[in-house]
């Protein structure tokens, strides 16, 4: 047997002395009695047996004649006796099962499965407002109710199921197939300029294109028409209402103002700064050691400790932050000094402006000097698209050509 | 040939149940393993014998411990020089 089962079991070291020494394990070991590392020490044998043969061994030994001494005890069960008796110890142990217990009330680890268009931080988000998020209480996770919760909040889901596993709750969700993008072919709309600006490209899918590269059109104008004549010229012709669609792409120009004072005041900062070390648990802060400061000071994180492992992250954050005392100093700035932090910052502001699918083509600056401040008139040239779908409206004031009425030709452009 | 020699002979049973003869196992000569044995006859660290239904067993070595013993084998572990059958 191994030596991890003798020490689980418990055993007793025995010295034992005599003329028959033989003839004492032999009944031993009749009787069921199981020794082991029996050896010489001396004109001794010294065995180890189990913690329950030791009465009867000495029975043995008086009916052989030989002589038994206890040398000494261990294993676990007599670890734990001795142990048992620290009453802290036990009070410990039992603290622990209980904070075991308590911790594994809550809810550790939210994963999300089976995501591929909805981000892991919206559903989880959706699971927080029901009271599923790390650290919460397991009983109080309601998971029929968040499943259906989350069919109903989310369209793009066709199923879901909440488990909570141990300490762990997983989301399993599956996707529904991405409807298809629905183009309208059908009402008539035209393009129009969404803003003023200088037509570089324009490119008509459908519908009547009227403006030319080069044009200058304004907010609101039409650019690519919905009305397209149908026929051959010179005979008879109507119009017909289209869906009207096309890109257009203009030069565009954004102004944008910057202002600095000629005196102004700065932050400056003490060479010390302090630190500050604060838990938090959840949203709970524990910041017992908070500095006192006086004055004015601006507050640093320098670093977010999660107390985790692995994957696993825990609640428990430590937060090192630093405190950076300052006084605020008056200063003058020249009027190039002006220009040149205007500069920076209208362009900083001009190079943010174009979003996706727009291009900042330059800028221009023009500068304002007054008594006490500088100010700075960017222009900001784009090239962007310019063009968006509006429904157009039946009015009847639209001028047409056949003379059918406005029901007639709708109902001809249907049947065509 | 006795009747139960023979019949473990003819059908192949092992003999160490049938006929109760010691069953000795070796690991090179550092642990030796008898089952089926009747007893200790005698114990030194140079030496051990050990009764069984061949005759009594004599194993001589250097530094010769008991690793277990119960009524159905004795491990012997150490330096194993010779294994002697006396009858």
């Amino acid at each position: 047997m191994p030596a991890l089962w003798y020490y689980l079991r418990g055993y007793v070291m025995i010295r034992v002395t005599g003329f028959s020494i033989e003839r004492f394990l032999n009944l031993a070991s009749y009787h069921q009695i199981l020794f082991w590392d029996t050896r010489y020490e001396g004109t001794a044998l010294v065995l180890k047996t189990t913690l329950d043969a030791k009465a009867e061994l000495s029975y043995y030994a008086e009916k052989t004649g030989c002589q038994l001494e206890l040398i000494a005890s261990g294993g676990l069960p007599l670890q734990l006796q001795r142990l048992c008796k620290r009453q802290l110890f036990a009070a410990g142990i039992l603290c622990f099962v209980g904070i075991l217990y308590l911790l594994s009330s809550f809810v550790w680890r939210v994963d999300v499965q089976g995501n591929e268009r909805l981000t892991k931080e919206e559903i989880l988000q959706a699971c927080e407002k029901y009271d599923l998020h790390p650290g919460s209480w397991k009983r109080g996770v309601d998971t029929k109710m968040l499943t259906k919760v989350l069919l109903t909040e989310f369209s793009d889901i066709s199923w879901v199921s909440v488990g909570i596993d141990g300490t762990d709750a997983t989301i399993h969700i599956a996707e529904t197939v991405v409807a298809p993008e629905i183009v309208d072919k059908t009402t008539p709309c035209d393009i129009i300029a969404e803003k003023d600006g200088l037509v570089l490209q324009i490119v008509a899918e459908r519908g009547t294109p009227k403006v030319q590269v080069g044009d200058v059109v304004q907010k609101g104008e039409v650019l690519i028409s919905s009305a397209v004549l149908v026929g051959i010229e010179g005979e008879e012709q109507h119009t017909e209402y289209v869906a009207a669609s096309g890109r257009v792409q203009a030069r565009t120009w954004e102004k944008l103002t910057e202002e600095l004072p000629l005196s102004d005041s700065k932050k400056i900062y003490a060479a010390q700064s302090t630190s500050n070390r604060m838990l938090l648990i959840g949203n709970w802060q524990m910041d017992f050691l908070k500095p006192r400061m006086t004055g004015a000071y601006d507050t640093e994180i320098q670093s977010v400790q999660n107390f985790g492992v692995g994957d696993w992250k825990s609640p428990l954050v430590l937060v090192t932050e630093a405190y950076l005392p300052y006084e605020m100093q008056p200063f003058t700035r020249t009027v190039e000094e002006a220009k040149e932090e205007l500069e920076a910052m209208c362009i900083k502001k001009a190079s943010a402006l174009p979003k996706a699918g727009e291009e900042l083509e330059e800028t221009k600056l023009q500068y304002e000097v007054y008594a006490d401040c500088v100010r700075a008139v960017c222009t900001a040239t784009l090239s962007e698209q310019i063009g968006f779908v509006q429904n157009i409206e039946h009015t009847g004031q639209i001028n047409r050509e056949d003379g059918t009425t406005e029901n007639e030709s709708d109902r001809k452009s249907l049947t065509d | 040939m006795g009747f139960k020699k023979q019949l473990a002979q003819s059908l192949e049973l092992p003999k160490e149940v049938v006929l109760g003869l010691p069953l000795i196992c070796m690991t090179g000569n550092e642990e030796m393993t008898i089952e089926n044995h009747k007893g200790l006859l005698e114990y030194a660290p140079e030496g051990v014998r050990i009764a069984s239904s061949s005759g009594s067993l004599s194993i001589t070595g250097d530094g010769l411990i008991l690793r277990q013993m119960s009524a159905e084998c004795i491990v012997v572990t150490g330096a194993i020089h010779s294994i002697e059958f006396l009858r």
